[in-house]
């Protein structure tokens, strides 16, 4: 079958929007299919974003593939009559952000029509899809509450995720992902402080400005945990992340009310390993489960340390909540077989 | 990822801006992928942006006009713009490198073979496309074209002077003189555009013992039809032969490297890198007066020979070529030398474009 896959990005920016559009892309070829991308540019700006989304509404797709699949908004107003949603996020800025005030939008009367014109954009690319899949039950619930539609929710899995294994359970805590202030590596160097166990904290990634890794160092020094933690804040090879992976005992990733449960948290989940998270995580909680295959605690450098140190005193209890990892993402069906086979029957 | 053989002062993030038909590819699109690969290894960090396009029917143009105007771009320092429509998205830094206009408003509207000329409809449609070409001309900092061709219509329509940057062959070290055999070659897409059919004409005319051979894809089975019943109705088997089909890159190398001459008239051509892949493998080019951009390159009587479209006059040079070869290998010799001494190379590429 011929499928177009859409969906919009700022040029040289890469993320997890670039990445499942390129995985689905290479999954979907395996599979037999003839895949063509698409990727429009967007500005979020109020200054001329329906001038934009036009743009998007203004190409016709109808002929070019048997169907369409759309991630990022405002892809979803491309026309094609065979349009099938992987709903990744809203205009946040728009919707729940608005909400909780941190929108960066004034309320004013002139920002309420705006957001009002938005959303009624935004159902006319929506009510046309043939089906609207998600990447979170947080997504699907807030098309739920704002948009009234109902979605399936359809975890999105790692390319090969065999290239992530388990080789032992040293006492370790990693935590490999972007270093910025919402992934919150300060509360695990923090916690660091409190731990009684012969537990070493790993913070690996890259940051898109060098103040925060700055201050997590900074607070390093200042508790004097130099032989605690080490801090790789540069960009990590895949190899070298599965072989962080393979050796920790805990892999730890608490952002703030993140939307899905982020590549890590199943990274980790893939290497047999437990996840270490938080109560107000978000996504995170959809996959990791309190004593099952992970830790949730309070977001609390305390709370944190105390979870840490059960799973460093007792091997045992790292090693069972590591091998529960498979069993779960089986239970969620994040798996590319599933992904196609509910992608190409909608 | 690509290695970068040297870093630049002042490296930037390019966005290259094309057209996209999903699942076809053309040259352009091969220029524009060797573009980003370039600018890569010379430092600059480089992506490619496709905007689908489908000119048909022609009441979609318009639409397809004002979404690439309407489009916005941001975390880029400068986009360089290779086609209609995609090169109308505004950027404060745009450079143009035009592979073509939309040639239906302009030339082919002229000469009456374009489908906007009919009615007032699309002779409206035309002014739009001049409209808003003049405008992104005038806003772009710097203009380039692909050949004297593309550069000359510009001018012409929409008085505006440009620069010609010929496109790098991706492989030219690979052509080179091996051998001289008793065929003249012609390769590239098949079509009736490119007009092998009056080259096949041409072998029922010629008095030398000289082969002819035909290698490419044809744009529709059609086309490769239409060859095959030429050889056939003409018993011109043992004279001509027809490879209709995608040839591996290494076949086509070997097949110029191994004739006696190459032969390509298209008619008005934009650019086209046969022939330059010619004059790497010291092989002189027949081509016709009405073949445009092929013109930039030949030289009658120097680096080629310069034919009328017409079968007889193509015999009568292939003839030439067959019978004096010793004058055809210094033809060859000239156009080696010449396609070297315009250095068409990447490095001096990249620099022009980013200067």
């Amino acid at each position: 079958m011929k499928i177009l896959i859409t969906s919009s990005y700022v040029p040289f920016i890469k993320g997890g929007g670039t990445a499942i559009v390129e995985w689905l892309e290479t999954k979907l070829i395996e599979h037999g299919h003839e895949v063509e991308t698409v990727l429009l540019p967007f500005v979020e700006s109020m200054d001329n974003m329906f001038d934009q989304m036009l743009s998007y509404r203004l190409l016709d797709m109808t002929e070019s593939a048997d169907r369409m699949i759309a991630f990022r908004p405002p892809a979803y107003l491309l026309k094609h009559p065979h349009k099938i949603l992987w709903f990744i996020h809203h205009f946040r800025a728009f919707y729940d952000l608005w909400e909780s005030g941190y929108s960066g939008h004034e309320r004013t009367a002139e920002n309420h029509a705006f957001r009002a014109r938005l959303m009624d954009t935004d159902a006319v690319g929506l009510r046309e899809s043939k089906h609207i899949f998600t990447n979170s039950q947080i997504v699907s619930d807030r098309l739920q509450r704002f948009n009234q539609i109902d979605s399936e929710v359809l975890y999105p899995p790692v390319l090969q995720p065999e290239r992530f294994y388990c080789e032992s359970y040293e006492p370790t805590v990693v935590c490999i992902c972007r270093m910025e202030k919402h992934k919150r590596q300060h509360l695990l160097v923090e916690a660091m402080r409190y731990t009684r166990s012969k537990a070493r904290l790993i913070l690996a990634g890259k940051s898109h400005s060098p103040s925060y890794p700055r201050k997590l160092k900074l607070a390093v020094l200042k508790h004097r945990l130099q032989n605690k933690v080490q801090i790789m804040d540069r960009w990590i090879s895949e190899d070298e992340k599965s072989q962080l992976l393979a050796s920790c005992s805990l892999a730890a990733y608490l952002p703030f009310d993140e939307d899905s449960y982020g590549y890590p948290s199943l990274e980790a989940q893939h290497a047999r390993k437990g996840v270490l998270s938080t109560t107000d995580s978000g996504g995170v909680l959809e996959l990791v489960i309190d004593g099952q295959n992970g830790l949730i605690t309070d977001p609390d450098p305390e709370a944190i340390a105390e979870a840490i140190d059960r799973a460093i005193d007792n091997p045992g209890l790292a090693k069972q909540l590591g091998e529960a990892g498979p069993g779960r993402i089986a239970e969620l069906g994040i798996e590319w077989n599933h992904v196609i086979d509910r992608l190409m029957a909608a | 990822m690509e290695s970068r053989d040297r870093q630049v002062d002042g490296r930037m993030k390019i966005l290259i801006v094309n057209n996209m038909v999903p699942f076809l590819r053309g040259g352009a699109e091969s220029l524009a992928t060797n573009l980003v690969r370039h600018l890569r290894r010379y430092g600059h960090d480089a992506d490619l942006l496709r905007v689908p396009f489908r000119w048909e029917p022609a009441n979609r143009i318009l639409d397809e006009m004002l979404a690439c105007r309407m489009l916005r771009v941001n975390n880029v320092d400068r986009i360089i713009g290779l086609k209609f429509p995609a090169y109308l998205i505004p950027h404060p830094h745009k450079t143009l490198w035009v592979v073509h206009q939309f040639r239906q408003a302009y030339d082919l509207l002229e000469s009456g073979h374009s489908h906007l000329g009919n009615d007032p409809t699309g002779q409206d449609l035309c002014r739009s496309i001049t409209a808003a070409d003049n405008e992104c001309l005038g806003e772009s900092q710097r203009i380039s074209t692909i050949s004297r061709v593309v550069s000359d219509r510009m001018l012409r329509f929409n008085n505006v002077p440009s620069h010609v940057l010929h496109p790098p062959v991706d492989d030219a070290e690979d052509f080179k003189p091996i051998a001289s055999e008793n065929y003249i070659f012609c390769g590239g897409r098949i079509n009736s555009f490119k007009r092998q059919n009056l080259l096949v004409q041409a072998m029922r005319y010629t008095k030398s013992k000289i082969k002819l051979v035909v290698a490419g894809p044809p744009d529709s089975p059609e086309d490769g039809k239409q060859l095959e019943r030429i050889v056939e109705k003409h018993k011109l088997h043992d004279r001509v032969t027809l490879e209709l089909g995608f040839l591996k890159r290494e076949r086509l190398v070997g097949l110029v490297n191994h004739s006696l001459a190459c032969a390509y008239i298209p008619y008005d051509e934009d650019y086209g890198y046969v022939t330059l892949e010619a004059f790497y493998a010291g092989k002189p080019v027949i081509t016709t007066h009405d073949s445009g951009g092929v013109l930039d390159f030949v030289t009658d009587q120097l680096t080629g020979r310069i034919a009328d479209p017409t079968p007889e006059s193509l015999a009568s040079m292939i003839d030439e070529f067959a019978e004096n070869r010793q004058s055809t290998q210094s033809l060859g010799e000239a156009a080696r030398d010449d396609i070297h001494d315009r250095n068409i190379n990447w490095p001096s590429t990249v620099q022009r474009l980013v200067a």
